[in-house]
């Protein structure tokens, strides 16, 4: 329930009452928002949701709270909810930026002033991972929605991958097609080897036209500090074929050299469409 | 003409399945350009690679011969 200004012998209603007890008991509705907004008196001692798959502000000003309010913002998209300072301060021990599925609480002490208190959330969890999405391959390319680059770390598992054409897999960051793209492969069984060096897509593994289980692509991908502006380093190994007779396992790393953080990723088969699969796509803290 | 399919997700799982737009078509065709120069440049190295082995063969030799010469 918003803060109220109650008078004397006012009646209160059942509804009023219940909805009092609800934010006593740091529960009630929340207020959803699903674009950028800037906070409003009526929001004092309310909770507020953000939900959008791009990012998105909160917008804190001046002279509408009073010291002892308070606001809960909850962040349900997996776009980045920023906690913004308007024309009031906003200060915090910790990051002004909400993950997906991660809290905090504006507690004001002036009418211009208010410490953001982040909870811990989901992505937030030490040494866990979170599921940011799972998708099905389709088409000449598929790309994930944009996630959250507050991880340290991205852990992406592939399953049942295969296509049009016997080919190979490739990965593209933020649907970057510059140069940016450093990498080695290695086959051990051809064996067989290959490097792009400032290409602009990189080659993860063989993949099959045959829908049978067992030549189908399996494997595993991890990109490290996704959130540098510096460089990205990936690694990862699978097995799958490319009209081989048998299986072959390959084992690739590399870097992505551009000032970007990573928020998606886009998969293309070298030719062809995919025929189908599965990509989980983790988030690590 | 029609253009490719991609597929796009937005948040909670959901996604589209659309054409490529005009951009995206010209990526695709450059990527599929380099993938033939790619395929080809493999073909190429896999047949001077069979060709070489053949000439061993042909003068009583293998790559293993080759390896214990230092070569």
């Amino acid at each position: 329930m918003a803060k109220q200004t109650f008078t004397t012998g006012q009646v209160l209603t059942a509804a009023q009452m219940t909805s009092l007890q609800q934010t006593a008991m740091l529960g009630g509705a929340a207020s959803a928002k699903t674009a950028s907004y800037t906070l409003v008196a009526a929001d004092a001692g309310t909770a507020i949701s953000m939900s959008n798959a791009s990012a998105t502000t909160i917008t804190v000003n001046t002279a509408l709270f009073a010291a002892g309010d308070t606001v809960q913002i909850t962040n349900l998209g997996a776009g980045v909810c920023t906690i913004t300072a308007g024309t009031a301060t906003v200060n915090t021990s910790a990051s002004l930026a909400l993950a997906q599925y991660e809290s905090g609480t504006l507690d004001f002490t002036s009418t211009s002033a208010a410490i953001f208190i982040k909870g811990a959330g989901a992505a937030a969890a030490s040494g866990g991972l979170t599921l940011l999405t799972t998708m099905t391959l389709s088409g000449a390319s598929t790309t994930s929605a944009s996630f959250s680059s507050d991880y340290k770390y991205l852990k992406i598992y592939f399953r049942e991958i295969y296509g049009s054409a016997n080919d190979v897999l490739r990965l593209r960051l933020n649907a970057d097609t510059g140069n940016n793209y450093y990498a080695e492969f290695t086959i051990p069984s051809t064996p067989a080897t290959g490097r792009d060096q400032g290409g602009t897509s990189i080659r993860f593994s063989s993949i099959d036209t045959s829908s049978t289980l067992t030549n189908k692509m399996y494997g595993t991908m991890e990109l490290f500090r996704p959130s540098d502006t510096d460089v990205v380093h990936i690694y990862g190994e699978s097995i799958g074929k490319n009209g081989a007779t048998n299986p072959q396992m390959s084992f690739f790393s590399g870097i992505y050299d551009n000032s970007a953080v990573i928020t998606s990723l886009t998969f293309f088969p070298g030719s062809g469409t995919f025929s189908g699969g599965t990509v989980y796509i983790y988030g690590g803290n | 003409m029609k253009k490719p399919m991609v597929r796009i997700y937005t948040s909670n799982n959901e996604f589209i399945d659309r054409e490529m737009n005009a951009a995206e078509f010209v990526i695709y065709q450059a990527d599929q350009a380099a993938e033939v120069i790619r395929q080809a440049e493999a073909e190429a190295k896999a047949q001077a690679k069979a060709a070489a082995e053949n000439k061993l063969a042909a003068l009583g030799l293998t790559t293993n011969d080759l390896r214990a010469l230092g070569l």
